[in-house]
């Protein structure tokens, strides 16, 4: 059985920049025997059914969302790779409840922090999503994951934290001038930084976040019992770990950590190392240290990483860019609506036969299809693929052979049409005198006609 | 015709001057003479008291109103409202023992945009009128004015909490709104139905507050996953009944507190024996645990004499 763990890829040499992607890293790493499981860093939601990682891929099955995989992996070992047996009803009680409230109050303090600050998104965050990403995902990605978040913190009224829009927010609100809490003042505008001048409600949520955890952990080894990981602890420490951890310009969040909360940042800084092991690189992650080949990095495995990385698949410039569409289509508002109720429905039938490929690939494939055939042609008429012959056993190959037919046979479509337009156009000059725009047409028909010669030589 | 207006501006312009000049002097010429002004001066003789209001306009009350959904029926008897948020307030107030008057109303009517909102007594000066109360300040209001308020405290308090405003509010929202049978069934007679009788109309009122559901319930991910959101608020349920355990009250206090009230908030709708659930399953998942339904039976009959 070979269990793959999809997550978004790794930063602040943690493993993975997202909460949940680190809570299901640790879960797996406590619950399932080494060699079980192996961790991708493919940072790709579109494989996911749910469209959002952490994915566990088992064959053909993909299980999007953190606590579906562990129910899954629960189901497949048959109740054996579970943290949560044998905890006292108490105990089991706190879990669930302390889960809930560390995903509804940290969520929105990481979304701060990470995102909606715009120095720290902009010098920080945004810049990460280029090393974990292939080239044109970073345009999408980083911004629409920010627009979440935005809309996620937008009840705290603390969105001057984003200094990218415009000072005056025309907004129009029913809600009365004497019951409305004034967004923008002049000592905001004279503030250094505008955390400073939201930090007294800064500080108010992350001790309601902080102060609760740590009486909950008291003097205990683990959060839910002295003894037990729980699930709880990998929710906890995804959480905490992506609050202290990462060096940002605006560091309020780790400042009132370190300051206030020494027992949560020792255990923090504890588990981190015990469960993810050293700093994380991209290079430790993707496998792509310089000039070593993948079996090489498969040698390295065992030595040198304590988590199972393996490298992700190389998608190639098709996959990059049917991700990117999907993506693109995602964002689009009533396509996007379209494609999450069929993700919806298939998740509410429940079926084990591969959930997302097929039907997913059909509603995209044919506009895909055509605009990256289109796409890979030109870059071979181009020269800028390389035709090589020796890339031996990687699946690239043999992907961009039969688009270089595909290309091939386009390109002498194209010859055919290039020719009938001359025709027309020479029958057209010939019945109605010269066109009205002359010159452009016979730029046209010389930029065609050099096209034509590059393919042909 | 652009050029024209032009001129004719200008020659408005031109003739405004001795037109003032004109209007001063009509106005001497119709002043009114002394003598008569000072006759003039002794009317009115008798003023009349001002009108009422029209009768269907709110009254002014000495005691505070809580605006919530409900119907009118209802409103005037006291009984439950069918909005969880309103029916938490609605019922802390009991508890705390604020004495209130119930106004069936709707979102619009709201200050803020949403129910329920709390308006204070009418002062005799109309210009001392409080404003009203939203209602995450309806807490605050009740302590000033002599509620008899608990609150229990500590680290687990925030965290169940979180299990009502979070998980269980989840699987309401879909279970109200976007499971299809019982949006029809029971969500558009409560809210949609009381609001206009154009079919063209309900239907963009049903569309709107679907959208407005699913839209909250994508803030947190990126699809509405149904079996999620049922299983997550099945473990929030048997959290809540582990915690409620053998007590009387939530976190062993002597009496009911506003955690009291935000349970019972949800508990009192799944299990109200009124609405008819097309879609079940949450309540089933919520009549497995014999202590909260005990829990509501507890709070119906204290605060709503069943």
């Amino acid at each position: 059985m070979a269990l793959e763990l999809h997550v978004w890829g790794p930063g602040f040499s943690l493993p993975s920049i997202d909460p949940h992607c680190l809570a299901a890293i640790a879960y797996l790493q406590r619950a399932v025997p080494e060699g079980e499981w192996k961790l991708v860093a493919s940072s790709n939601p579109t494989l996911s059914p749910t469209n959002e990682l952490p994915a566990l891929r088992n064959g053909d099955v993909w299980i999007g969302g953190f606590r579906n995989i562990f129910h899954y992996i629960a189901q497949i070992s048959s109740g054996e790779w579970v943290l949560d047996a044998g905890l006292a009803e108490q105990e089991g009680a706190d879990c669930i409840a302390f889960s809930s409230f560390v995903e509804s109050h940290g969520q929105p303090l990481l979304d701060l922090s990470l995102y909606v600050s715009s120095e720290n998104f902009t010098t920080i965050t945004r810049p990460l999503y280029n090393t974990i990403q292939p080239f044109p995902m970073p345009y999408l990605t980083p911004n629409s994951i920010r627009a979440a978040a935005k809309l996620r913190t937008d009840h705290l009224g603390l969105s001057g934290l984003d200094i990218d829009i415009d000072g005056t927010r025309t907004q129009h609100s029913i809600i009365p001038e004497s019951l409305r809490t004034s967004r923008t003042t002049v000592s905001s505008l004279l503030a250094a930084s505008p955390e400073a001048h939201a930090q007294i409600r800064l500080d108010a949520l992350a001790r309601n976040f902080l102060e609760p955890l740590r009486d909950l952990l008291g003097e205990k080894k683990y959060f839910v019992s002295d003894k037990q990981f729980s699930s709880l602890d990998c929710l906890v420490l995804g959480y905490l770990s992506l609050m202290l951890v990462p060096d940002l310009p605006q560091r309020w969040l780790s400042k009132i950590m370190r300051a206030n909360f020494s027992g949560l940042c020792a255990w923090t800084e504890e588990l981190r190392i015990e469960v993810f092991g050293p700093a994380v690189t991209v290079e430790d992650a993707l496998l792509k240290s310089p000039g070593a080949s993948a079996s090489a990095a498969e040698q390295q495995i065992g030595k040198n990483f304590s988590l199972p990385w393996a490298a992700p698949q190389d998608r190639g410039v098709i996959g990059v860019g049917q991700t990117y569409l999907a993506t693109l289509a995602n964002s689009i508002p009533v396509l996007g609506e379209y494609r999450r109720n069929i993700r919806e429905e298939q998740l509410s039938q429940k079926t084990e036969e591969e959930p997302s490929s097929t039907l997913q690939a059909a509603t995209i494939a044919g506009g895909i299809f055509a605009s990256a055939a289109l796409l890979v042609g030109y870059m071979f008429q181009q020269g800028i693929i390389p035709l090589g012959g020796e890339e031996p056993e990687r699946q690239r190959g043999s992907g961009l052979d039969a688009f270089g037919e595909a290309g091939a046979a386009l390109s002498i479509y194209a010859n055919q049409m290039d020719a009938e337009v001359q025709r027309q156009r020479i029958l057209e000059v010939e019945s109605h005198g010269p066109p009205h725009s002359q010159p452009a047409v016979e730029v046209e028909i010389g930029s065609n006609g050099t096209v034509v010669k590059e393919t042909t030589g | 015709m652009p050029p024209e207006p032009a001129p004719h501006e200008a020659a408005e312009d031109l003739s405004h001057a001795p037109k003032q000049k004109e209007a001063s002097f009509i106005k001497d010429l119709f002043s009114v003479p002394l003598p008569v002004k000072k006759l003039f001066d002794l009317v009115p003789l008798v003023t009349y008291s001002p009108n009422q209001l029209p009768q269907r306009s709110p009254k002014s009350s000495r005691i505070p109103s809580l605006y919530i959904f409900s119907t009118d029926h209802d409103a005037a008897a006291g009984r439950p409202s069918f909005n969880p948020s309103c029916l938490k307030w609605q019922t802390f107030l009991n508890i705390a023992g604020v004495h209130y008057r119930l106004v069936s109303s709707n979102n619009h009517a709201s200050p803020t945009g949403a129910l329920p909102f709390l308006l204070p007594p009418a002062q005799s000066n109309p210009a001392q009128d409080a404003l009203p109360v939203p209602s995450n300040k309806i807490l605050k209001y009740a302590t000033d004015h002599g509620g008899q308020i608990r609150e229990p405290s500590g680290m687990r308090y925030e965290a169940y909490q979180s299990l009502l405003d979070h998980r269980i509010r989840n699987a309401w929202l879909y279970t109200l709104y976007l499971s299809p049978g019982n949006f029809s069934s029971i969500a558009a007679p409560l809210y949609i139905h009381p609001a206009s009788s154009n079919p063209l109309v309900r239907l963009s009122l049903s569309h709107s507050l679907r959208s407005a559901a699913a839209a909250e319930l994508l803030k947190q991910s990126a699809v509405i996953d149904a079996n999620d959101l049922h299983s997550e608020a099945d473990k929030a349920f048997e959290a809540l009944s582990s915690l409620l355990g053998a007590d009387e009250w939530f976190f062993g206090e002597e009496a009911p507190t506003l955690f009291d009230a935000s349970v019972f908030a949800y508990t009192q709708l799944l299990l109200d024996e009124r609405l008819q659930w097309a879609d079940a399953k949450l309540s089933t998942a919520l009549r497995r645990r014999a202590n909260l339904v005990a829990h509501r039976e507890r709070v119906l009959g204290r605060y709503y004499g069943r």
